[in-house]
Order: C-alpha cells, then structure tokens, then sequence
C-alpha cells in the first residue's frame, strides 16, 4: 500500500445562511488557504474532486461552476461526487493507490440554506413507497432513534446526555455553529424536532465550504512538517429501503469499521486517542458508538466528537469531510481544542437515510506502511 | 380479503417540488444593481487584467482573485451566433431571430444576448451591436434589463479581436 496524508485543511466557520457569498465565493479562499498552508501553488496539484448535491445548488450542473474557482486552466483530471465529500477524498485515495496522481485536492460545499434540505432529501427515498408518503431525514433518524432506544432501552435523558456532551465540545470549537453550551436537562426541555428526537438531539443545519489536500509519501513530508497518514480506509452500503434493514443498528459502519481496523492494524475502536463521527442526531451518534466498538454513552475510551461534531453545526456535504478535517487538526497539532497526545483518530462519514453508507477512515501521526 | 386488481399499474405520479431562494451574493449584487441605471460591471483579474462579465471572483484561467469592478461598454462585437427557428417555452418571439454571443467593449469574455433589428442572413461574426436598455422606471435590475441587443451600424471589428473573447 501507497502511505498517503492530509497535508492541509481549510474550513469557512459554520453559519445558519451566509447572505453575501454564493457557494462557490465561500469555497475560493478555503482553497486559497489550503494551498497556503501546504506551500504550493495549483500547479503542484494533479487531481481534484469535489462532492456536492445538485439538489442542494438548485441547478442543473451545479458542480461546475466549483471548477471556476479552483481554477480551470491548465486543466486537471477533475471528477465530482454527488455525496458528502469525504467520499472524494476516498475516491482521490484510492486514485492514488493505483498510482495515477501523487496530489489531490477535495472540496465540499453547499447552501442547503437556499433551499429544503428536507424536502431535497426525501428524493433520496424511492418514489413509489417512501417518498411518496413523504418521508424526509427528520422522520427517518426519528425512525431509527425509536428503532434504536426500543432494542437498548436508551432513553430521553440517555439522549439529552450525549448531546450536551457535544455542545459542550462545541463550545471551544472555534469553526462550530452552536457555540452556546447547553445541559442535557436543558436539552430534555427543547421541543420534539419528530418525537423521539428533540430539537437539542439533532444536527442543525449549516452552510460552510472546505478544502482539503492529499499527497502521497515523498510529496506530503514537502508539504507539510505534521502530515497525517491514512492508515486504514473502507465504505460500505446498506439497502435503500428502510424495511430492509435493522434500524436499531449499522451493520455497514460496523463492516466498514472492521475493515479500515484491519487495514489499520488497529485490534479495536479503543486502540485511538478520538473518533470524529457524522451523527445527524443523538441517537445516531450511540448506534455508531456501538458499531465501531465503543459503548454507547460515558467516557473512558478515545474523545468522541472533539469538535462538538455535526450536534454543534453541520454543512451538508461537507460533514464527513470536516470529520476528517478535525482529526487533521487534532494528529497535527492545530486544533484549537487539543486532545492530548493524540496519535490516531477515527473519522467517519454517513450518506443516505438512517446510515444507509458509511465510510471509516483511520488515521495517524505515523507512517502505516514502510 | 378481496383478489388482487387485475389491471397493473403503469405509471405513478410523482410530483417533485423544490423551492429555492438564492443568495445573489455582494459581487453579483453589485452586478445586477448597476443594471438598473443602465450600467454593465465586470470584475478584473488580479494577475492578467482579464475582464469578467457577469463579476467573479476570481479568474477561472489564472486563479488570481479578482479584487476590482470596472465599468465594460454597453457596445460590442458579435462572436458566434446562431439562427433559432424552433419555439422556446417561456420567449414569446418571432421566428426565426438571432442568439448570440457579444464580447462587450471592456470585456474578455462573451455574454449570451438576443439580436433584434437584424434579418437572420445578415449576421455575422465581427459584427458591431449595442444594448437596447428597457426604459427608465422599468427597469429592475435584473438580466431583463437588457432588452436586446440591435446592430449598431459600425463598421465590423475584425477577427483577431474577439478571436479569444468568443
């Protein structure tokens, strides 16, 4: 395997809706600043991916206009994902591993505030049965939470408590959108989003653009003095019907966690200094707990979302990618909220309804491979 | 429990409704405000000097930013153009007429426009037009602002300059 690492990171700080920028104008300088932080300029970079939602642009081919301000000429091998981008930054891994690109540079960006991402997201359904009867990501994660809380018996407060752990992460993020911390018997008194979730159990939605750089050994130590190594790396997707599937748990995270484990040579969840997860809610968060190894709620293992993970602010598509992004920051020594001596760290990224595609990287301050 | 229907089901219907309110943003903003006085704004490269019309913020080609407005004529050159001569929903115009692309006087780039004043035959690339402005108090700033554009009765510019505006 080709040792490959994160050599830059830049994020526009969460907001509810920038009324200024276009999304594109929020992505140009994260992508001059990425460049920045890794010293080169474009030319040094061979690939570039992007992960974006038509349906979140409202235009047909929206993801072109990205090309325009990550420059178009000379041109680059270039490919879009209509995922989060996260799953770019796979697919750039992988190109690498094949040895077609040493460097490559992955954004994602979005502003579900121009239009409804609930509503957006219930195409993300099949339209004979469940979109047609109108469900969105509210009412899934609902599903799954109630799923989840009657197989365990986890209850409101077991919620509550997750979630205050996360505001109160957020807090000293300085990128987060809830920087307000809030208790989890605050949490408890906040109006049901779709019962059984409250409004303080889920993710609010953001707007934000990141940029992100990959280089493989012999480039990224030239990048970067504190390059972070991919260590281990695998997705795994799951049946698009909701009826197809134990909802209570994630049986692809858990495969796709097992995978990156052993690509990793990581024994268990408990082997790392913290886990960034993409949980859209509370009870998201427990069910990947569970199925990456990890009890479902209290301390004591690896610090589970840092950075007050998507509970504090969540961009679509972008959320899995600035999960990678904070662990970027925490192995390289610049997150604003140090986890100490961290030297490997689990990020995840979610795709679809109720965790239909999970994607598990592992990461490290160490080479994997000699 | 009644026997299935015995007729299948061919089709659904389903409906996909998706509102949006998009952000113009400052820059194009900017953009769409000085239309409504009769004014066309593009934004400069940083790096080559290049024009942008509509603004962007940065030069898709050098990836310089680009950090000036500056004014571009209401006049300009005919690059390409095509002759339509099928009805497009929502235009409500005479067929056939003339699409077009028109370098503006300032610009380095084209912009799509629709020629009036002109039989279909006599378009030309190096032509010569100008905007014909909706009139005062019409005017709201936006796209429609620009009526269409009409011959101007100049002399042709010649290839080389819009060879690399088209």
């Amino acid at each position: 395997m080709r040792n490959v690492a994160i050599v830059a990171y830049a994020q526009a700080p969460f907001v509810a809706v920038d009324e200024h920028h276009t999304s594109t104008e929020i992505l140009y300088p994260q992508i001059r600043r990425a460049l920045a932080d890794c010293g080169v300029e474009r030319e040094a970079i061979d690939y570039q991916v992007g992960g974006s939602a038509d349906y979140v642009d409202g235009r047909v081919f929206g993801f072109v206009a990205a090309v325009d301000v990550m420059g178009s000429w000379p041109p680059k091998q270039d490919l879009h994902l209509e995922m989060d981008a996260a799953f770019a930054a796979h697919y750039a891994w992988i190109r690498m591993q094949a040895g077609d690109c040493d460097t490559a540079m992955i954004v994602g960006y979005g502003k579900p505030g121009e239009g409804e991402l609930n509503r957006i997201l219930n195409l993300q359904l099949d339209p004979y049965y469940q979109g047609a009867v109108g469900l969105d990501l509210a009412s899934t994660s609902a599903l799954q939470a109630s799923a989840y809380m009657a197989r365990t018996g986890a209850g409101d407060a077991d919620l509550a408590e997750v979630a205050a752990r996360n505001r109160a992460a957020g807090a000293r993020n300085p990128d987060a959108w809830l920087k307000q911390p809030a208790t989890a018997a605050e949490l408890q008194k906040t109006p049901w989003a779709v019962e059984p979730l409250r409004q303080g159990y889920v993710a609010p939605s953001c707007e934000s653009a990141v940029c992100l750089i990959l280089a493989a050994e012999g480039k990224a130590e030239k990048m970067s003095k504190t390059p972070v190594w991919i260590h281990g790396v695998d997705q795994r997707a799951e049946l698009q019907s909701l009826g197809s599937r134990d909802l209570s748990k994630s049986a692809s995270a858990g495969m796709a966690a097992c995978k990156a484990f052993e690509m990793a040579g990581v024994k268990t969840a408990n082997d790392v200094d913290l886990v960034e997860l993409s949980a859209l809610t509370a009870a998201e968060e427990m069910i990947l707990r569970e199925a990456v190894g990890l009890p479902a709620r209290g301390d004591g293992g690896p610090a589970i979302n840092p950075s007050g993970g998507p509970l504090a602010g969540s961009a679509a598509m972008s959320t899995g990618l600035v999960r990678l992004g904070e662990v970027y920051r925490q192995l390289s020594g610049k997150a604003a909220n140090p986890v100490k001596n961290a030297r490997r760290a689990i990020a995840h990224a979610a795709q679809g309804h109720a965790l239909q595609h999970n994607l598990v990287w592992v990461l490290g301050n160490e080479r994997r491979w000699s | 429990m009644s026997a299935p229907p015995t007729e299948p089901v061919r089709y659904i219907d389903s409906n996909v409704y998706l509102p949006y309110d998009y952000v113009a943003g400052d820059l194009k903003a900017l953009y769409l405000r000085a239309l409504k006085d009769r004014r066309i704004l593009g934004s400069k490269c940083s790096k080559t000097g290049k024009v942008f019309v509509p603004p962007l913020p940065n030069s898709p080609e050098s990836f310089a930013p680009c950090n000036e407005l500056v004014e571009v004529s209401d006049q300009g050159t005919m690059t390409t153009f095509c002759i339509v001569n099928i009805p497009v929903i929502g235009r409500n115009l005479e067929l056939p007429y003339v699409a077009a692309s028109v370098a503006l006087d300032g610009a380095d780039i084209s912009i799509f426009a629709l020629i009036l004043g002109i039989k279909p035959e006599d378009a030309r690339m190096g032509m010569r037009v100008r905007a014909v402005w909706k009139p005062d108090g019409e005017r709201t700033g936006s796209h429609d602002d620009i009526a269409h554009f009409e011959p101007s009765g100049e002399p042709d510019a010649p290839l080389e300059s819009i060879l690399h505006r088209l």
